[in-house]
């Protein structure tokens, strides 16, 4: 029952020097962005709260969520979704689905797909100020 | 649940949940970003919001939402600190602060929905 040994050149820099490749950055890659997730669900349920002391109290809330730097945040933030999401969804058809024999291809499609939906919501988010960049050309 | 403390249970259920709630939260949480920046008022302004959370549909989606994301975020976080050998401790308080934590959020949450 003792604790494993130590690896000789400490926790960080042996999982530092360990051979990543595709799949490693998968998996640690969709850690990150779970954790990322579960913070956030905290503090929006949080920051939701203020719909519940009337109008005033959550238009108020709103003016910082809706600075351009908050909307690029919540732009990035779907980037978190897009990963996670597909990835999941690969990592079901690995264990259930015959997966492991496509999983490479499937990865591929993560990433296309997931940069593709992320312009889309891109696009969504800022056609006002898109649309003003081109009138103000013309 | 002790069981669970040690990185000693299978956590087998866990794990078959954990997918299940997944493939279930694909569809919400990419529903709600698009519901919410359909446009500009949308997510961001109390009358549109308000709209939403009187209508039974949205009060049920909400509710599925918080109870799903917050179970399967929460399982996964401690589905990693199972990775690492922790005495007893370590583990029974983070396990305690995840689970209290949860339904602390859970009912504030709920609270929200419910409020209107
Ligand atoms: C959108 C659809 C989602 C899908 C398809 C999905 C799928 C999955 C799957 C299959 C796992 C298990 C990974 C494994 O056992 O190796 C997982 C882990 C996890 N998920 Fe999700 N998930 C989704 C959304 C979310 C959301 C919204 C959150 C946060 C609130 C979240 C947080 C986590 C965390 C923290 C883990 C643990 C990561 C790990 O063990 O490395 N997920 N997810
Ligand atoms: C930046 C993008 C987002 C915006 C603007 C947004 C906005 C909102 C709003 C206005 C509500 C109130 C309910 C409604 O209007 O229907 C809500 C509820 C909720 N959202 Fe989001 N959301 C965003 C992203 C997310 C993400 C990524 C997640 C999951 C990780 C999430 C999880 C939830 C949950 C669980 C609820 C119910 C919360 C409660 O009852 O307090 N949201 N969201």
């Amino acid at each position: 029952m003792a604790y494993q040994p130590k690896p000789p050149d400490g926790w960080l820099k042996t999982n530092l020097k360990y051979n990543k490749h595709k799949g490693s950055w998968a998996w640690i890659l969709h850690r990150i962005t779970g954790l990322g997730l579960t913070a956030y669900i905290y503090v929006h349920i949080y920051a939701l709260t203020t719909l519940t002391q009337g109008e005033q109290a959550f238009d108020n809330e709103m003016k910082l969520f809706t600075t351009p730097v908050f909307k690029v945040l919540e732009w990035l933030l779907f980037s978190l979704v897009l990963y996670h999401a597909f990835n999941g969804v690969r990592i079901v058809l690995v264990d259930w689905a015959d997966g492991a024999k496509y999983h490479k291809k499937l990865l591929t499609v993560v990433y296309g797909l997931g940069v593709v939906l992320f312009i889309g919501m891109g696009v969504l988010m800022f056609r006002e100020p898109i649309a003003n960049m081109f009138a103000s050309l013309r | 649940m002790y069981k669970h403390s040690g990185s000693r249970g299978s956590g087998a259920p866990g794990w078959v949940l954990q997918r299940i709630t997944g493939i279930l939260l694909v569809v919400v949480v990419i529903g709600h970003y698009f519901v919410m920046h359909s446009d500009p008022a949308s997510g961001h302004t109390y009358a549109a919001v308000l709209a939403r959370m009187h209508h039974p549909f949205w009060k049920m989606f909400d509710l599925t939402f918080i109870t799903v994301g917050l179970w399967h975020g929460l399982n996964g976080t401690w589905g990693i600190f199972r990775d690492y050998k922790m005495k007893p401790a370590v583990s029974l308080t983070i396990y305690g602060i995840i689970i209290l934590s949860g339904i602390a959020f859970w009912v504030l949450g709920v609270n929200t929905i419910l409020s209107f």
